[in-house]
């Protein structure tokens, strides 16, 4: 089973929908209509699953706006400001997050998929 | 009066008190299991003493506030905590101005700060399971404190806010949380501060009475259960009537 697969079956069970309603693309919030305390739940199935250290702030992005803010006021090109500080995303799907920031939650199941490989 | 309880395994920190050891064999009673925590081997002795009829039936864990890194410990005995009855709580009773202030650092790291961390990773484990239950014993002065008990009250309401955040945020996970906050209880440090006042003491209570360690054990029993899980996220003042009134 991929990691893809292993995520989609963790997120179906917790967000209550079909897996195959579920793709690399689906936003978490905007589409899979995640709330918070579903990605709590989301990190720990992980943890357990991946064996891995999940850091609920670096998975959901929650210091976007933030790093993109410190770059701004220090000078500095917030992409690569994001890959620095969240090492598993690349610098395409960062510069595609830029792209969207004003709809919303830029979240997608990819993202995570993308961290627990990065960790594993 | 039946209780049930959806759970089974009952972390009691700050396990040595009086409180705690009159706590366990009534939740023993009930087919539960207690896991009491000790800091030391003192601690850890009384707990095996008190409990010598027991055997088998409860098991002890190492915590201690001072040192965070270790709570993992807690989980060493049973993975699962079900209910978590927190009476831990330091000494420290000085003027706010008068504090060493190392000290009072030290003393708001462990009684907030680790208190914190505690309740972060036993909520987490609970929502794996989605039940737990979770009984803050606080205390009266956090509403209403004495000259000395800056610290003391202060520490008890951030932990009251970090429960009642708990119960608000995980209710829907099936995690709920109450703060319990007795007057004056004959117990330990409670009992020779009594001993001391009893007269002045008896006259602010409209109740007439003290409340006892089997007292204060029954009603944490009750809040436990099924029955007690309506209460969420509150506060509950149980001191005989002291702070209704002037």
């Amino acid at each position: 089973m991929s990691t893809f697969e292993k995520v989609r079956e963790i997120l179906a069970e917790i967000l209550d929908f079909d897996k195959e309603e579920i793709f690399p693309d689906s936003y978490l919030m905007r589409e899979l209509t995640a709330e918070s305390i579903d990605l709590l739940e989301v990190a720990l199935e992980l943890s357990l699953k991946f064996e891995i250290e999940v850091q609920d702030d670096d998975i959901f992005l929650r210091k976007l706006r933030s790093i993109i803010l410190d770059a701004g006021e220090n000078g500095l090109n917030p992409v690569l400001a994001i890959v620095e500080k969240l090492p598993h995303l690349k610098q395409e799907r960062v510069e595609e997050m830029l792209d969207e920031l004003n709809e919303g939650p830029v979240l997608k199941v990819r993202d995570i998929v993308s961290y627990v490989e990065y960790l594993c | 009066m039946n209780l049930n309880f959806a759970g089974k395994n009952v972390l009691i920190t700050g396990g040595s008190c009086g409180i705690a050891l009159a706590l366990a064999p009534l939740l023993i009673s009930e087919d539960l299991f207690p896991i009491l925590t000790f800091r030391n081997s003192k601690g850890e002795k009384k707990i095996k003493e008190s409990l010598s009829g027991w055997k088998g039936r409860y098991d002890t864990t190492f915590l201690d506030f001072g040192l965070p890194g270790k709570m993992g410990e807690i989980f060493s005995k049973r993975t699962d905590i079900n209910y978590m009855v927190d009476l831990a709580q330091g000494d420290y009773e000085t003027l706010v101005a008068s504090a060493n202030p190392d000290t009072l650092s030290q003393y708001m790291a462990e009684n907030i700060a680790a208190r914190a961390q505690l309740v972060r990773l036993v909520s987490r484990s609970m929502v794996r399971k989605r039940f737990g239950r979770m009984i803050f014993v606080s205390s009266v002065a956090a509403g209403m404190p004495g000259k000395g008990q800056g610290l003391y009250a202060s520490s008890k309401l951030a932990a009251e806010g970090i429960y009642r955040n708990v119960g608000l945020e995980l209710a829907a996970r099936g995690i709920t949380t109450i703060s319990l906050r007795p007057g004056y209880v004959a117990s330990g440090r409670g009992d020779k501060f009594i001993e001391k006042n009893r007269p002045a003491l008896l006259k602010k209570i409209p109740g007439g009475c003290f409340i006892s360690e089997a007292t204060l054990a029954k009603t944490l029993v009750f809040f436990l259960s099924d029955t007690g899980i309506a209460f969420n996220g509150v506060n509950l003042t149980m001191d005989g009537g002291m702070s209704c009134g002037k």
